[in-house]
């Protein structure tokens, strides 16, 4: 079974990718510096993608998760930038940083609590809601902004975007960190085997006894906070913030939850398979970058892998399908 | 058996994409000069440049990619002309860090959003990279070289003159159509313009604030529409951000008004031709990109073999060029005024 799940075959595109690009342009695509930069780039649009696949799992989608991650820079921005002048020093910047990263924090867990009670306790669509939220945080960020963007951070700030610990890019190990997280709530928890099952069947969920709406608004604040990492990393590494930071990633991010082989309608989605397609994406547009591929032809690449990769996955699903019927019917309710 | 087949699957596609991607290959290749071989130019110690735009596949960028690209053929250097899809500043940020490890020589960038490139331009130079802004000033504490297109002041006071002379007179009324009330540039313009007017053309009066366009070629025309009927004197529209005046050439097109209302403004010479060709649109005025991309990678190469550039300098192909005292600030010159008569020439 596993030697042919979605995550596996995922893991030998990326490997192929990864030789592909190393036999195409061994000088560059296989140096530090590019090894290094990759890791860099890739946190900001892998994290606000685990956020999402967590929301895709329930069987629902946040429009707003990239809005959210702007408004809540934003407002960790202000902070950050209203309190230092050139006097400020030592101790004290740590403390200001601290205070800002808390304030973009609180302000993600204030929007995925919107998002939750909307969703959970009101019971409104999700895609609705996350819609309406989505142009609402934009609104903010934009009347706090004035469109601009807000920079005059301490040089100490931006160590959590562009500093090493040892040859590793901060980012990354920030990355891992959070997909371990997201691991072990997902997969060795009861909110996370709830998370699978409310995504399978609410109904069913609901009446074997588990408190649908709490885990629903959980998913919600868990998907902020994903935004408000990836917001931290990218405010730092653009030492500055802005309404439209990020502002691609939305679809981005979908798309690469989806071909990390999560089921878009719910019930179905690994932690592993989100983390490997990430790094299929970034292997994929910084490779082509470095050849020296037009612009264009990255995206129309990435269209048609994401397009092969979900043909590859329904085709295996349905042959595994048409088998499990004939040889081992009861396979089919354990592998959904 | 099925760890076979999903092997063979994978192997299958991987050999897909290898296909896909010879042929992108050859493609980039043929449509990118001769200079450009991967394999070649890694070993001849040519320069390596790279431009990035705002974004690319618009017409303005388009024009300024041939220019740069020809300054590459004429020079001996090689250009890579490249830049994000959206004009999004995180995309550039990347697309100059993947291009950091490809190992260029100078990088010249016309930011999205200045604050933004910062850091990574920071880094760039730590590399021992040459960084200069272009089109578009960036953080001026990490760049090397700053090419401007225009004098802002004398752009302004420029398209001032300009109106006069189209109306034929100094005392009469007129409006302005902008692209934005926030965008800075444009404010620059018009604010140095209304300054010069109140000293040399007292006469000229303003007749309401200036008005917003958003950007768009239609609104503009609206604005231009309701300004002609509640201002029945007025002789003068002055059109700031490229569709403005052709939205205002519009309107007076439609109205026959050719010969009583005057409009100028920045348009691009495409946009303009055939409402400068029946008399709706008197003059636009604008730098020609191509220029500017020439003028960019030219000064760099200079650059590079340690030449500074000078006040007054014949750069060929583009003309003499102003530096600031800084002497990191370089101003291509004039303006071009496109006209019925050589409107023609351009083509962007």
């Amino acid at each position: 079974m596993l030697k042919t799940s979605k995550e596996m075959i995922l893991l030998y595109v990326f490997v192929g990718l990864f030789l592909l690009m190393s036999a195409a342009s061994p000088s560059k695509f296989l140096t530090l510096g590019n090894l290094q930069s990759m890791a860099t780039q890739l946190p900001e649009l892998g994290l606000i993608a685990l956020g999402m696949m967590v929301v895709i799992i329930t069987g629902g989608i946040d429009l707003s998760i990239t809005f959210t991650a702007a408004l809540s820079g934003i407002v960790g921005a202000l902070v950050l930038s209203s309190g230092y002048s050139a006097g400020v020093e030592g101790t004290a910047v740590i403390f200001l940083i601290i205070k800002a990263l808390l304030a973009t924090l609180i302000t993600a867990l204030i929007c995925g609590f919107v998002n939750g009670l909307l969703i959970s306790y009101v019971g409104v669509s999700p895609i609705l809601v996350t819609l309406g939220t989505m142009t609402l945080f934009e609104g903010m960020s934009v009347w706090l902004t004035k469109g601009g963007a807000i920079s005059g951070f301490p040089g100490q700030y931006q160590w959590i975007g562009n500093g090493y610990l040892g040859f590793i890019p901060v980012p990354i190990l920030i990355f891992i960190v959070f997909a371990v997280l997201t691991l072990i709530l997902l997969e060795r928890t009861a909110w996370g085997r709830s998370v699978y099952m409310f995504g399978c069947n609410p109904v069913a969920t609901f009446f074997s006894g588990i408190n649908t709406k709490k885990v629903v608004m959980l998913v919600y604040l868990y998907a902020a906070m994903m935004a408000a990492m990836a917001a931290i990393i990218m405010t730092s590494r653009y030492n500055s913030a802005k309404v439209d930071y990020g502002s691609s990633y939305l679809l981005q991010s979908v798309a690469i939850v989806v071909l990390g082989g999560t089921d878009i309608a719910g019930g179905y989605g690994k932690v592993v398979g989100t983390v490997v397609a990430a790094g299929i994406v970034q292997v994929l547009s910084s490779g082509l970058n470095l050849i020296g591929i037009n612009r264009f032809m990255v995206d129309v690449t990435m269209g048609v892998l994401l397009i092969a990769v979900l043909l590859l996955n329904s085709f295996i699903s349905k042959r595994k399908q048409g088998k499990g019927v004939k040889k081992e019917p009861k396979k089919i309710g354990i592998a959904v | 058996m099925k760890k076979i087949i999903a092997l063979l699957l994978s192997v299958l596609f991987m050999v897909s994409l290898l296909a896909g991607c010879g042929s992108d290959k050859s493609n980039t290749q043929s449509q990118q000069q001769q200079g450009q071989q991967q394999t070649a130019s890694t070993k001849d110690n040519k320069y390596k440049i790279v431009v990035m735009p705002k974004l690319v596949g618009i017409p303005y960028f388009n024009a300024s990619e041939q220019g740069a690209k020809k300054a590459g053929q004429d020079l001996g250097v090689e250009v890579i002309y490249t830049g994000p899809t959206k004009a999004d500043a995180a995309e550039q940020v990347k697309m100059i860090e993947d291009l950091i490890n490809q190992g260029v020589d100078a990088i010249a960038v016309a930011p999205n959003d200045p604050a933004a490139l910062t850091p990574v331009l920071k880094k760039a130079k730590d590399k021992g990279i040459l960084v200069v802004d272009w089109d578009t000033p960036a953080d001026k504490s990490v760049v090397d070289l700053s090419v401007h297109q225009i004098d802002d002041k004398q752009y302004g006071e420029h398209i001032w003159d300009l109106l006069v002379q189209s109306m034929g007179t100094d005392s009469a009324e007129y409006a302005i159509i902008t692209g934005g009330l926030s965008a800075a540039n444009l404010n620059t313009w018009i604010n140095y313009g209304l300054e010069y007017a109140k000293s040399k053309y007292p006469n000229l009066k303003l007749v309401t604030d200036k008005i917003p366009s958003d950007e768009k070629q239609q609104v503009a025309y609206q604005k231009a529409l309701e300004l002609i009927k509640a201002y029945p004197n007025l002789k003068g529209i002055i059109g700031i951000s490229t569709p403005a005046p052709i939205g205002a050439a519009q309107a007076v097109q439609e109205k026959g008004l050719q010969d009583k209302v005057s409009v100028v403004g920045t348009g691009l010479p495409n946009d303009s031709k055939t409402y400068l060709k029946d008399g709706s649109l008197d003059v636009a005025t604008l730098w020609e990109p191509a220029k500017l991309g020439y003028l960019t990678v030219a000064l760099i190469k200079d650059m590079l073999d340690g030449k500074k550039p000078t006040d007054g300098q014949e750069v060929p192909n583009v003309g003499k060029i102003q530096v600031q005292s800084d002497g990191k600030t370089v101003i291509m010159g004039p303006p071009t005024d496109f006209t019925k008569d050589n409107v023609d020439q351009f083509n962007f």
